[in-house]
């Protein structure tokens, strides 16, 4: 057995002159759920697409279960599961033509498509509703036909783009005792997601990929690690004082602030008493009316900030989206 | 798995789409066919009485028994005997659709040139087709021939003799046929690569171990399928609408080897833009103006002798010239010279490779 379930070795990938990814190193380990956060434009998709072969890197090399990614594509494919953050399933066809096509396409003996589409139904409890159109399913339904339909093959390592994003809290809550379910079976799980949150709870490690490079790596309490000797400042206030109170916390913390749903947030690396009683009275003074302030311990979205300079669901970095537009060599 | 299994599995998931919505598909399919050959095509066969105005410069007995069996047929209706002058101010008044003048030599000319010509409005080019072969039939009982005149630019135009002796609507047919095998495949191969891939489905298939070629392979064979089968659907509405095959069953092998010809070459040439135009509103422009133009330039509506000079060049060029003239031949002759078989398969055939082998070459698996 490799030593690892997917080894990303200083892996490039540039578009013309564009660098969308600058030497990603990933060592993920057998039976792991993995995260991969970064803002819009990173290079999360770029480095999966690379991890699913279909883009070649630049330069570096992958392997899964120890196949190479560019020697054995065949061999690459049959090992991974990936699941999209659309769902895709053939709405006109029904639940068993939609994984049958796909066991054909995974190139599933002919003998056993029958008896991996079956069980692929038990495990989606959709065996009562085989025969129908997949386009009468309910969102849910859907996306656990989606799910099994990309693991007809039994993949070893299962890739999951942002498999809640969208989902209500029910079903949210599903999938991550799905995910968890597979985990236990001894699938490696690799996900993006946009929810901090959901990384915190599911995650074993998690990777901060930034500007093309993976800029932290740890476990949830690792990546705490890296802010927590300070607190964090938070300040809401009206609308139209923001933008004055965000300068006035600047210049009298001296630290970087960064703004979220109309709270400004500072961190604050020593003496956090001192400091928000320095922050209440330039306030005060400067006639500032502000609804709440407190400090509180960081969470992994302050680990995001401070290692992206961006809050997680900011999109400034999209001039980078074009990048994903991506061709498969042919 | 070799590369054909692999495209198999691809056929056999497009087909299943297809049928899934065959009921939509054949239905839109028809529509085209339906409306032109019932609203076109009856303008030339259900119409009687036309009035023709006719000058008769001969005035013997051959002329009169002539004019006679003219009214005898209820295709024209004979309004008045004058000069050619006065006819043709009837004409360009619209008190009659065309002139026929018949010249003193009627019914024979020393030379062989026609003794009996024919003006008509090229706005009413549906009636002329019906009141020529009415004509000429008439005259062919007094072995003369039907010389249709150039004169008077812009209302005047000329026919060609194909598609004598039969209506508009059979004249039609052939086009309409290949109109729905060309348009099938803009919707069968382009179209369905661009959902595919706004679905994320071209991505699916793409992370899979599949040879990628078999993406295009499998479209390719369904494509040409599908628009053999929006073409025989065609046929089918021809025939019922009243045209015949004049070859006889013999005539349907060719027609359908025609039809797959067409078929292939268009899937190959609309997958190979799918596969590089993002938007469908792009791809819609993009196929329509290269179907289009295809298709009436290969004389669906006029025989293309009757175009302009400057759009016969173009009409010559054009593949489907060779694919419409092929299975009109079979339509409406019954026959056709093994040189005209030879030149539309051999145009054919060659077209059609040339768009598939562009498509494998030009062909790309764009994601997103």
């Amino acid at each position: 057995m490799a030593e690892y379930s997917v080894d990303i070795v200083n892996i490039t990938k540039r578009f013309g002159n564009l660098e969308a990814v600058k030497g990603v190193n990933l060592k993920i380990k057998h039976g792991e759920i993995f995260g991969i956060l970064g803002p819009n434009g990173a290079g999360k998709t770029t480095t999966l697409n690379m991890v699913l072969g279909l883009l070649v890197p630049s330069s570096g090399h992958i392997t899964v279960e120890g196949y190479d990614s560019v020697k054995h594509p065949e061999k690459v494919k049959q090992m991974i599961g990936f699941m999209t953050q659309e769902t895709v399933v053939e709405s006109y066809l029904t639940a068993r033509d939609n994984l049958r096509i796909f066991a054909r396409l995974y190139h599933v003996p002919t003998a056993e498509i029958e008896e991996s589409v079956n069980r692929a139904l038990a495990e989606a409890d959709l065996v009562d509703f085989a025969d129908k159109p997949a386009g009468t399913f309910s969102g849910g339904m859907q996306r656990r036909l989606n799910l099994v339909k990309s693991m007809i093959q039994e993949p070893r390592v299962l890739i999951l783009d942002e498999p809640t994003t969208g989902l209500d809290i029910q079903s949210r809550v599903n999938m991550w005792s799905e995910i968890r379910r597979l985990n236990k079976k001894g699938i490696t799980i690799i996900l993006t997601t946009q929810y901090l949150e959901e990384a915190d709870a599911l995650c074993d490690r998690i990777a901060i990929i930034d500007h093309g490079k993976v800029s932290a790596i740890g476990t949830a309490a690792e990546l705490k690690k890296i802010v927590a000797k300070g607190r964090v400042l938070s300040v809401s206030a009206a609308h139209d004082d923001v933008p004055a109170l965000r300068k006035l916390l600047g210049t009298v913390l001296g630290s970087e602030s960064a703004e979220k749903d109309g709270r400004i947030e500072v961190q604050i690396s020593d003496r956090p008493l001192y400091q928000l009683r320095k922050a209440a009275e330039a306030i005060e003074k400067a006639g500032i009316d502000v609804h709440e302030i407190s400090i509180r311990l960081p969470t992994l979205d302050d680990v995001f900030i401070k290692l992206t300079g961006a809050s997680f669901r900011d999109t400034t970095v999209e001039q980078q989206s074009s990048l994903t537009r991506l061709r498969a060599g042919v | 798995m070799g590369l054909i299994q692999d495209s198999m599995t691809i056929y056999k998931r497009e087909m299943l789409l297809f049928q899934s919505n065959l009921r939509t598909n054949l239905i839109r399919s028809m529509i085209f066919p339906l409306i032109i050959l019932i609203f076109f095509g009856s303008l030339g066969s259900s119409i009687t009485g036309i009035p023709v105005a006719v000058a008769n410069y001969a005035n013997n007995p051959s002329s009169v028994q002539f004019i006679n069996s003219l009214e005898a047929n209820k295709v024209v209706s004979v309004t008045s005997l004058t000069n050619q002058e006065t006819g043709l101010g009837m004409l360009h008044s619209g008190t009659v659709e065309a002139v026929l003048v018949i010249l003193p030599s009627f019914p024979r000319s020393s030379n062989g040139s026609p003794s009996v010509y024919l003006y008509y409005s090229g706005s009413e080019f549906s009636q002329a087709g019906a009141v020529l072969s009415a004509i000429a039939s008439s005259a062919a009982a007094f072995g003369a021939n039907v010389g249709s005149s150039a004169e008077q630019a812009g209302l005047v135009k000329t026919v060609s003799t194909q598609g004598t002796g039969s209506n508009y609507r059979d004249f039609l047919v052939a086009s309409v046929i290949l109109m729905a095998v060309a348009f099938g495949a803009v919707f069968g191969g382009g179209m369905s690569i661009i959902i595919d891939r706004q679905l994320g489905n071209i991505k699916a298939f793409l992370i899979t171990p599949i040879n990628k070629k078999a993406i295009l392979i499998g479209k390719l064979l369904s494509g040409t399928l599908q628009s053999i089968i929006y073409g025989i659907l065609a046929i089918i509405i021809g025939l019922v609408l009243g045209a015949k095959i004049a070859m006889g069953l013999l005539g349907i092998p060719y027609i359908l080897a025609m039809l797959a010809l067409t078929g292939m070459a268009f899937s190959g040439i609309t997958l190979l833009l799918g596969s590089r135009i993002k938007r469908i509103e792009v791809y819609t422009i993009g196929a329509q103006s290269f179907v289009m133009p295809a298709w009436f330039l290969s004389g669906a509506f006029f025989p293309t002798s009757s175009f302009p000079p400057i759009l016969q060049p173009f009409s010559t060029y054009d593949p489907l010239t060779y694919a419409t003239n092929g299975i009109r031949s079979v339509m409406l002759n019954g026959f056709f010279p093994i040189s005209s078989m030879i030149t539309d398969f051999g145009v054919m055939i060659i077209f059609t490779a040339v768009a598939v082998i562009a498509s494998f070459i030009l062909f790309k698996n764009t994601i997103e």
